[in-house]
C-alpha cells in the first residue's frame, strides 16, 4: 500500500503544479452540460421517453458529460507518462520497489478523485440548477461507477502512453478514440433508436456501458440486468487493461 | 557472497524488418559483496543494455542476473528492494521542486514521511542543495539536476548501487565527493557497480573492471591482470641534462611506438620485451646524460583503447 501511497502523492504533486489544466478537466464537460445539454433541450423537446421514462434531454445528457470527465482526466493521465519520460524519470520509477500493478494504481488514484470532483459539480449543476431529477439514493454507486470507469479509460490509454514514443501519435489516437466512443454510443442519443449497424458497435462500445449504468445510477433508467451484465463487462475491461499496461510497463524499453 | 552475479546474459533487440541487434552477447561476472566493479566500453558496447536488465527496466533474451541473490526477472520486486539506480538519463521531477524531488525518491522506495524527512537533511548540506530546496527542478542546471539524481541513491541502505555513467555533466569537486562516497559506501559492505566512459575514474575506484566491446567481454579481472593483458606496452618518460638538436633523432632511433620531445624532456610509447627496451635506454645513456627516469606499465586507457582496437 506503502507503494501506491507514494505514487499517488507523487502525482497530486505534479497536477497540483498546473492548476489551470485541473480546471479544464472540470470546466469543459460542465459547459457541455450547461450549454449543449440544454441548448438541446430547447431545440429537441421538453422531454423523450428512454427506457419506458420520460426524461428531458439535459438528464439525458448528464450521465454522459459524467463519461467524458472520466475519460478527459484519464486521457490527461496517460499523458503524463510522456512527461515522465521527457523528464528521464520514467525508466527510474521502473527501478523502484513496486510493481507495475502499484505505478499504475497510483497514478489513477489522485486523479479518480479529480473525477469525483468533476462528477460532484456536475450533479450539483444538474440537480440544483437545471432541474434534473437525481437519485440521491443512488449516489454512492454512481461514485463506485466514475471511480471504476476513470482507471478502466487510464489503463486502456496507459499502454498506448508507454507503447508509442511520439506524443503526437498518443494525441492523434486518443482524439480520435473520444470522438469515435463519445459518437458511437448511448452518450448523445438512446441507442435503441439507432439503425441496426450503430445499435451493433454502440453495444461493444464501452463508453455506453459505462454511460447506461450511470443513467441507471443517476435516475434509475435501463434495464437491471442489462446494466449489471454492462458494468461487469466495463469491469473486466478494466482489469484487461490494467494487465496490457503492466505489461506495457514490463517491456517499456 | 556476490551481491551481483550475471551469467551468459544476451539480449538481441528486433524491430520490424531491420536486422536484429546484439547488444549483449554471452557476458558473465560477479561483482562480490562490498566491492566496486566497473563497466567500461566504447559506446554502444552493451553497458546501459546491462544495467537496464539489472535494473529490472528490460528483460534479457537468455540468460540470468541476479542481485542480491534475487533472480531479476523471476524475482524483480524483491532485486529492486535491493538496489539503487542512476541511469544515463538524467531523470528528475522537472515540475517538482528538489525537495518534493528527494522526498518522493524516498517515500517511493519504502521510507516513512519522518525517515525520509531525516535522511532528506543529511544529504542536502553534503550535496550542496540546501539553498536549492524550494526551487523547481526544472529551473536548475544540467549538472545540479545530475547532482540530485545521485544525492537520492545516499538516502537509502540498499546493498546494492548501479550507476549508469553518473557522474557525467557533474563539476569536478563534486565528481571527487561521488567517488569518495562510494568508496566509504563500499567499506561498509555495499556493492557499487558503475559504467564509465572516464577511464582514469575506473581506474581511481573500481576493484574489478570489465571492459565490454560490441555486447562482449574483452576483458575482465583488477586493474593488474588487466595490466598484464597488455605487458609489452610501457610508457618511458625522461629528461635529460640539456636540450640537444639530436634529442630527437637519438630517440627516434630507440624504435618507440610514440615519440614527444619537447625541450629537455620525452615521453615514449615501447611496444615488445621489457629487457630490450632497457638495453636500448642503456645505450642511450651512453650518448645523453639522464636526469630522470620513470618507466611505468599502460594505464588503463591504453588498456582499453588496445583492447577495442586489437577487436
Amino acid at each position: 500500500m506503502r507503494g501506491i501511497a507514494a505514487v499517488f502523492y507523487r502525482d497530486y504533486r505534479q497536477r497540483m503544479t498546473n492548476i489551470a489544466f485541473v480546471f479544464w478537466d472540470m470546466f469543459v464537460p460542465l459547459a457541455y452540460l450547461a450549454l449543449f445539454g440544454s441548448g438541446f433541450q430547447q431545440i429537441v423537446a421538453p422531454s423523450f421517453q428512454v427506457g419506458g421514462q420520460s426524461i428531458g434531454y439535459t438528464a439525458f445528457l448528464l450521465p454522459g458529460v459524467l463519461g467524458m470527465i472520466t475519460f478527459t482526466v484519464a486521457m490527461n493521465t496517460s499523458w503524463g507518462f510522456f512527461m515522465d519520460k521527457d523528464s528521464g524519470i520514467f525508466y527510474e520509477l521502473l527501478t523502484y520497489p513496486i510493481t507495475r500493478p502499484q505505478i499504475l494504481i497510483g497514478k489513477i488514484g489522485f486523479n479518480v478523485l479529480l473525477s469525483l470532483m468533476g462528477a460532484a459539480l456536475t450533479i450539483a449543476l444538474g440537480g440544483l440548477v437545471m432541474d434534473v431529477p437525481v437519485r440521491w439514493v443512488t449516489l454512492p454507486a454512481t461514485v463506485v461507477v466514475v471511480a471504476v470507469t476513470t482507471a478502466g479509460w487510464f489503463f486502456l490509454f496507459s499502454v498506448l502512453a508507454i507503447r508509442l514514443n511520439r506524443m503526437d501519435s498518443f494525441n492523434t489516437v486518443t482524439s480520435a478514440a473520444y470522438i469515435l466512443l463519445m459518437l458511437v454510443s448511448s452518450m448523445f442519443y438512446p441507442v435503441t433508436d439507432m439503425p441496426g449497424w450503430f445499435r451493433a458497435i454502440a453495444w461493444i462500445n464501452p463508453m455506453t456501458w459505462q454511460v447506461d449504468a450511470l443513467r441507471y445510477t443517476l435516475f434509475g433508467i435501463g434495464a437491471s440486468t442489462t446494466v449489471l451484465l454492462e458494468s461487469a463487462a466495463f469491469v473486466l475491461f478494466t482489469i484487461v487493461c490494467l494487465a496490457f499496461a503492466a505489461s506495457a510497463l514490463n517491456r517499456a524499453d | 557472497m556476490s551481491a551481483i552475479v550475471v551469467k551468459d546474459l544476451q539480449k538481441v533487440y528486433r524491430s520490424g524488418a531491420a536486422t536484429p541487434v546484439h547488444a549483449l552477447n554471452g557476458v558473465s561476472f560477479e561483482a562480490p559483496a562490498g566491492s566496486i566493479f566497473g563497466l567500461l566500453g566504447p559506446n554502444g558496447a552493451g553497458k546501459s543494455t546491462l544495467v537496464k536488465i539489472l535494473g529490472t527496466i528490460t528483460t534479457p533474451t537468455q540468460g540470468q542476473a541476479a542481485v542480491m541473490g534475487f533472480d531479476v526477472v523471476k524475482q524483480p520486486l524483491e532485486a529492486r528492494r535491493r538496489m539503487a539506480v542512476v541511469l544515463q538519463q538524467t531523470a528528475a521531477e522537472t515540475l517538482l521542486t528538489v525537495r518534493d524531488n528527494l522526498l518522493i525518491y524516498a517515500y517511493l522506495h519504502g521510507l516513512s514521511g519522518r525517515e525520509a524527512l531525516r535522511r532528506m537533511e543529511e544529504i542536502v548540506d553534503e550535496f550542496d542543495l540546501r539553498s536549492k530546496l524550494r526551487e523547481t527542478v526544472q529551473e536548475l542546471s544540467l549538472g545540479t539536476k545530475r547532482r540530485i539524481q545521485v544525492a537520492k541513491i545516499f538516502m537509502l541502505d540498499s546493498p546494492v548501487i548501479i550507476l549508469d555513467e553518473a557522474t557525467t555533466g557533474m563539476d569536478p569537486l563534486m565528481k571527487r565527493h561521488v567517488m569518495d562516497r562510494l568508496r566509504q559506501e563500499a567499506r561498509k559492505g555495499r556493492t557499487v557497480l558503475l559504467t564509465t566512459q572516464v577511464l582514469s575514474e575506473a581506474e581511481e575506484l573500481c576493484d574489478t573492471i570489465m571492459i565490454l566491446n560490441g555486447g562482449k567481454t574483452l576483458a575482465s579481472g583488477t586493474l593488474q591482470d588487466l595490466r598484464k593483458l597488455s605487458k609489452q606496452m610501457f610508457r618511458v618518460n625522461l629528461s635529460v641534462a640539456e636540450a640537444r638538436e639530436d634529442l630527437d633523432e637519438l630517440l627516434r632511433a630507440l624504435g618507440p611506438a610514440e615519440l614527444k620531445v619537447e625541450g629537455v624532456t620525452a615521453e615514449m610509447l615501447f611496444l615488445g620485451e621489457e629487457a630490450a627496451l632497457l638495453g636500448r635506454l642503456a645505450e642511450l645513456a651512453r650518448a645523453v646524460t639522464i636526469t630522470q627516469f620513470e618507466v611505468r606499465g599502460p594505464n588503463l586507457e591504453e588498456i582499453f583503447v588496445k583492447l577495442v582496437k586489437d577487436a
